[in-house]
């Protein structure tokens, strides 16, 4: 079961990252952050800080699945798990590059 | 005992009984894939028929083939039949047949489970069925968009087949799903480490997962809607403080995994089959792992790609868009590691090898046009056009009918026992190919001309005249193809000459026993040493006829299978198999009242069912276990093993952590959904919030304790051989705080007054449901307690109850804090 984690966990931790920036995104966007006397810079600012916390995560997840200590003791699993957290990695960068390229609501 | 006083031991243990009432009583995974095929094709040419139906009307201007009341039915109904009755079903089938025989094992991991996923099916597809030969079935396109499918737009009963037919013929699916994912996890030939799986148990694994996660999101989406349609609860009407898009993240949220659970399958097909045909291994096996993981995780970030032309923000799009283009990498990881597979070896153009070839010209092109739209100015312009309907065909077809078919020319000598003799195959395929892409290609480009979906006729002068004439005229030939492939099997099924075993001289364990398969599927479980176990030992069909694995001795008379530790593939425990029954048929003709009783508005019928399903439910449980410990039993080779049923995970413990895993996505899409109303519907915040009183948290918070902490005092109860009877009690006395907690929020109320209140009557209600059923079995263990079903080695029933009292306690607290949370803070 070790091994299915540590092949599942940095995806599954990118669409979760993913799914809560869109929230996020979808809340910043609302009138309940206008109500709660928030602007659109402190929305962008929230969406790119978890924009970071995500890809540290996933940059923490890459450095244990390379530690003695977390790798899988079987090669091909070392070698799945590896290709899948740099997946992840980059599915982090690239899907949520837009908090800072894009604009935000309209 | 020689190979032939083996096979027939085997038979009698593992067989099906005789006559008709085999068909209705057998659990074997042969018996039931099979049922799964053939059905699956019967609906195939039911919607292909529908589909002619379609060009018939389309072929010509202002046609009055059929009026819009039938074509809307026709329209709809043949992409119902097309993703719900046929792809799924088709794949189902042939993992339930074929998965033991690939990882070397003789059944599935929960036989009875699969039996009753397929009458759940067959009861399912023929309500639907009914509806299109009534003139009452589902009109408002496949993916049933409110409000056209709400009783505002429909208000008669075709939107509800859809509803309730659908969340019916679903049960087969995560119930496939549960037993695929536990059976590749569990149960295998020894020595299969996760590295030397075949790989499209690989892929099947994904795919269930898949299944799962993906389709809790549409199963909630159908059930809110029926609950809207059925007694007013305003979850899509946003006058109400609903709101229609949330139908939408729902149904996609389903809708693009499901894209990849049906290209999945096929994926795997070819990668079995391609390098059979190519004579050589797999090229990149693990990437090929990695790439389909990545494919089956990614592609749940995509579900807004749908959605690029309901008025979402930039933003928003363009985290989609970026998602959406990052798919075609994996994609492309897999379609180059089967070139190189092809360039490594030496490709031979048998049948199989015909229909890869076409699936990859027509995927692949699939593809690109799916990058296209992928791109959110593009998709602007060819929304709901002629242009999506063409790239679907080409993904879906191309993706996984083409493959499919390749896998049924692969393994129809398994299935058949017999040589292909007659060559009618080969033009089917040119006929199905050009027909294919004559009437898709073309369509193409009558969407970048502005052809809408979904019309029910075309207009002279529009432009679209001679494309609409020729795709038709094409779609006839493709139809006439497909009709030319059944008979080519079945003409070779019944007449062809007898083959020999492994014609295709495959390394895999599907051609290491006699075609057709015994039902026991394989004489005795070898020890496996690489992914191709027939090309390092040749004579490896012999040595397990000859009983020489493990589990080779039938004399027990019982349905005797191994089970696997998950990584190393080191065997862990013996499990004996409940035999034929007709359980599952009982079982899934009763739950089939529960929707009729909805689908008719006999309310009645409702709690009849529940209450028949519960007895029947018992009924299947109690027939498990043992009243007494036993010794490690002998498998063979000097080797003895504990029984499951005495294991702390039995198979039941993580059949149940999957289904509570989809269960869990379930509840995250309400939670979802109930955020989503919050954040985006029009007409929030409700005109009261809900302020609960001290009774409901006290009555939660004392609830969730007392189960908490009352199973596992039950647990070691068990464990030190005293009762369990205090923790149970404490535990059955939690389940009915928690079940009381959530029946305050029924009491302060009304249903169908806002989206806010009918979102916290189903919340309530998810809470209940879960109480109830962990009150009920905290019952059940009590009285397998006294009939001494349980003891300090036999506590796996326990650790089943205890993973679902878990469950229940998390979801309770974190349902009813969402529902209270609103009006604590205001």
């Amino acid at each position: 079961m070790t091994d299915i984690l540590r092949i599942s966990v940095p995806l599954t931790a990118w669409l979760v990252a993913f799914s809560a920036v869109y929230g996020l995104h979808g809340l910043v966007c609302s009138d309940r952050w206008v109500a709660a006397g928030l602007d659109l810079a402190v929305g962008r600012a929230a969406m790119a800080a978890a924009w970071i916390v995500a890809i540290a995560l996933q940059v923490a997840l890459l450095l244990a699945l390379r530690s003695p200590r977390f790798a899988s003791p079987s090669a091909f699993m070392r070698g799945v798990s590896l290709t899948l957290s740099v997946t992840a990695l980059v599915a982090t960068l690239w899907t949520l590059m837009p908090v800072v390229t894009t604009s935000a609501c309209l | 005992m020689n190979a032939l006083r083996r096979h027939r031991a085997l038979e009698r243990i593992w067989g099906p009984r005789p006559g008709w009432r085999g068909k209705l009583t057998t659990v074997n995974n042969n018996d039931i894939g099979l049922m799964f095929l053939f059905l699956a094709v019967t609906f195939f040419v039911i919607g292909g028929i529908l589909a002619m139906l379609i060009r018939a009307q389309l072929a010509t201007p202002r046609s009055v083939f059929m009026g819009p009341d039938i074509y809307n039915q026709v329209f709809t109904m043949h992409g119902v039949i097309m993703m719900f009755l046929f792809a799924i079903p088709l794949f189902e089938g042939l993992t339930v047949y074929l998965l033991p025989k690939m990882l070397g094992t003789r059944d599935l991991a929960f036989p009875r489970l699969s039996a009753f996923g397929f009458w759940c099916y067959a009861f399912g597809g023929s309500l639907l069925i009914f509806a299109l030969l009534a003139g009452i079935a589902p009109d408002s396109g496949w993916f049933m968009y409110p409000p056209l499918s709400s009783t505002l737009g429909s208000p008669g009963i075709n939107p509800d087949f859809w509803l309730l037919g659908i969340t019916f013929v679903e049960i087969s699916a995560i119930s496939a799903s549960v037993e695929i994912v536990v059976t590749v996890l569990l149960y295998r030939a020894p020595g299969m480490s996760l590295d030397k799986l075949p790989i499209f148990a690989w892929y099947m694994l994904i795919v269930a997962v898949m299944i799962l996660t993906g389709f809790p999101p549409l199963i909630l989406g159908s059930i809110l809607l029926e609950l809207e349609r059925a007694f007013g609860m305003p979850f899509f009407q946003v006058d109400a403080g609903g709101d229609s898009l949330l139908w939408q993240h729902l149904f996609w949220l389903f809708g693009h995994p499901e894209v990849y659970i049906i290209f999945l399958p096929a994926a795997g097909v070819i990668s079995t089959v391609l390098p059979v045909m190519a004579r050589t291994t797999l090229l990149g096996y693990g990437w090929i792992v990695a790439a389909a993981i990545s494919l089956g995780v990614l592609s749940f970030g995509i579900w807004v790609h749908h959605m690029y032309a309901t008025g979402i923000p930039h933003m928003g799009l363009a985290f989609f868009s970026a998602a959406s283009t990052l798919v075609a990498v994996p994609t492309g990881v897999q379609i180059f590691a089967w070139i190189g597979t092809l360039w490594k070896g030496r490709p031979e153009m048998h049948m199989p090898m015909l229909w890869i070839l076409s699936f990859f010209a027509t995927f692949v092109m699939g593809g690109l046009t799916g990058v296209m739209v992928a791109v959110v100015p593009f998709d602007w312009q060819s929304h709901d056009t002629y242009f999506v309907v063409a790239h679907l065909h080409y993904v879906l077809v191309g993706g996984f009918v083409f493959p499919m078919l390749a896998g049924l020319y692969y393994w129809l000598p398994h299935f058949t026992g017999r040589k292909r003799f007659f060559k009618l195959g080969k033009t089917a395929f040119w006929l199905v190919f050009f027909g294919f892409h004559g009437t898709f290609l073309l369509l193409h480009w009558a969407g970048l001309l502005g052809m809408r979906r979904r019309i029910d006729h075309i207009e002279n002068g529009s432009g679209w005249e001679l494309i609409n004439l020729l795709a038709s005229i094409s779609g006839f030939v493709m139809a006439i193809g497909f009709a030319l492939v059944l008979i080519d099997v079945v003409v070779n099924a019944v007449v062809a000459v007898r083959g020999r075993r492994n014609p295709w001289h495959a390394g895999t364990l599907e051609w290491a026993m006699p075609a057709p398969s015994a039902s026991y599927n394989i004489a005795s479980i070898p020890e496996v040493r690489s992914r191709n176990p027939l090309y390092d030992d040749p004579e490896l069909p012999v040595r397990i006829a000859r009983g020489e694995g493990y589990l080779g001795d039938p004399s027990s008379g019982l349905r005797e299978i191994l089970t696997v530790e998950i990584a190393s593939g080191r065997p862990s425990s013996l499990v004996i198999f409940p035999t034929n029954t007709a359980l599952p048929i009982v079982m899934a003709f009763v739950t089939g009242g529960l929707f009729v009783g909805m689908l008719i508005k006999a309310y009645w019928l409702v709690p009849l069912s529940i209450l028949g399903v519960t007895a029947l439910a018992v009924w299947w449980a109690w027939s498990l276990g043992s009243r007494r410990d036993q010794e490690p039993q002998p498998v063979g080779h000097g080797l003895v093993l504990p029984l499951a049923s005495e294991a702390k995970r039995p198979p039941g413990w993580w059949g149940s952590l999957f289904l509570l895993i989809a269960n869990g996505v379930f509840f995250g899409s309400l939670l979802f959904g109930y955020a989503f109303l919050w954040t985006v519907a029009p007409n929030w915040p409700p005109p009261a919030w809900l302020k609960p009183d001290l009774t409901g948290p006290l009555l939660a918070l004392g609830g969730a304790t007392l189960s908490w902490r009352g199973i596992r005092v039950a647990d070691r109860g068990l464990r030190r051989n005293g009762g369990p009877w205090l923790g149970l009690l404490l535990s059955l006395a939690g389940s009915v705080a928690l079940a009381s907690a959530a029946v305050t929020i029924f009491m302060r109320t009304t249903h169908d007054a806002h989206a806010y209140d009918a979102t916290l009557w189903v919340i309530a209600g998810y809470v209940l449901f879960h109480a109830t059923i962990v009150g009920l079995m905290t019952v059940f263990l009590a009285l397998r307690a006294a009939a001494g079903y349980l003891s300090a080695r036999r506590i796996g029933e326990a650790r089943v109850v205890r993973l679902w009292t878990d469950y229940a306690v998390v979801t309770a607290l974190l349902g009813l804090g969402a529902a209270w949370l609103p009006g604590v803070l205001t």
